[in-house]
């Protein structure tokens, strides 16, 4: 065996072990950016014809059902190695749902008052109070983690989706009311999850 | 002066599989064959070879009901990779 042919085995293999990794993390894109897509959506209508705000709590059903397709999915696939590489972006995701889970439990908890907290600014007792927007912050890390993903994969793609949907779901939040700001969060789930997701999938059957 | 190749990845399959182990933490058997495209009997004999020389660590485990071959490289394999990748660049650079 040639030095040569040395080379090309080893460039070969560590090359297929990448991909293989950024198609696996394509899959796992696709399936929770739809999870999100279709819960944002189906909350935004139940808020606005059914009810109020109480519908969010469907968030942890959403939670549930993406773990579950997740592990569907992992099931009928090939095994897929454990690399560092993954494991950085599973902690990246991890991450963002800890944080977005425990923000949403929060806040959740106080709406309702089951909490006895009351998130308002010093100053005039009789109007002090704090707008947070919910869903400009969640489309701001949404962003961050998936632009953060696109540089562990070295794709383009998912840094400037990820990019746009972070900084545009972070501004367009901040123009509609509350019911409405679930269709900027669809959104946010179809540029920053779904379409580089499916780039990048598309770009690996080639 | 060329260095010498490790005799033991000195081998199309050898190499591939501790090439692919390179970058992964550990990897069942069947990932393995498929991305190199070895037969199971033949995968299996090479990776006795590396195992017995200390290269990789290899465990059978089970997953769910079915039985499972994870392949890790050790410490002593990654050191004979990257001797072995030392010695190729003596070959390709004096070609150069």
């Amino acid at each position: 065996m040639t030095a040569e042919r040395s080379l090309e085995i080893i460039t070969e293999q560590i090359e297929r072990s990448r991909r293989t990794i950024t198609e696996n993390s394509s899959i796992a894109l696709i399936s929770w950016g739809t999870c999100v897509f279709v819960f944002a959506l189906l909350i935004a209508y139940l808020w606005k014809c059914h009810g109020g705000p109480a519908w969010n709590a469907l968030w942890a059903v959403m939670w549930l059902v993406g773990c579950l397709a997740e592990r569907l999915i992992t099931k009928r696939k090939e095994p897929v190695p454990v690399t560092f590489v993954g494991k950085t972006i599973g902690h990246v995701w991890a991450t963002f749902g800890i944080f977005m889970g425990a923000i949403g439990i929060i806040f959740g908890l106080a709406g309702s008052g089951l909490l006895p907290v009351t998130f308002t600014i010093s100053g005039d007792p009789l109007n002090a109070h704090l707008y947070v927007n919910l869903t400009s912050i969640i489309s701001l890390c949404f962003g961050i983690a998936s632009t953060i993903t696109g540089f562990i994969l070295k794709n383009r793609i998912v840094q400037v989706c990820g990019f746009i949907a972070g900084l545009g779901g972070f501004f367009c939040a901040l123009q509609y009311p509350w019911s409405e700001q679930l269709y900027v969060m669809a959104a946010v789930a179809v540029i920053g999850l779904i379409i580089p997701g499916l780039v990048i999938y598309f770009q690996k059957q080639k | 002066m060329f260095k010498p190749l490790d005799p033991l990845l000195h081998s199309e399959l050898r190499l591939a599989v501790v090439s692919l182990l390179i970058s992964a933490e550990e990897a069942e058997f069947p990932y393995i064959k498929e991305q190199t495209g070895a037969t199971a009997g033949n995968l299996s004999v090479q990776i006795d070879k590396l195992s017995a020389a200390g290269y990789i660590e290899v465990e059978k485990t089970f997953k769910g009901k079915k039985p499972c071959t994870l392949c890790r490289i050790t410490p002593a394999g990654l050191k004979a990779f990257e001797e072995y990748v030392k010695a190729l660049r003596s070959y390709l650079d004096v070609k150069q």
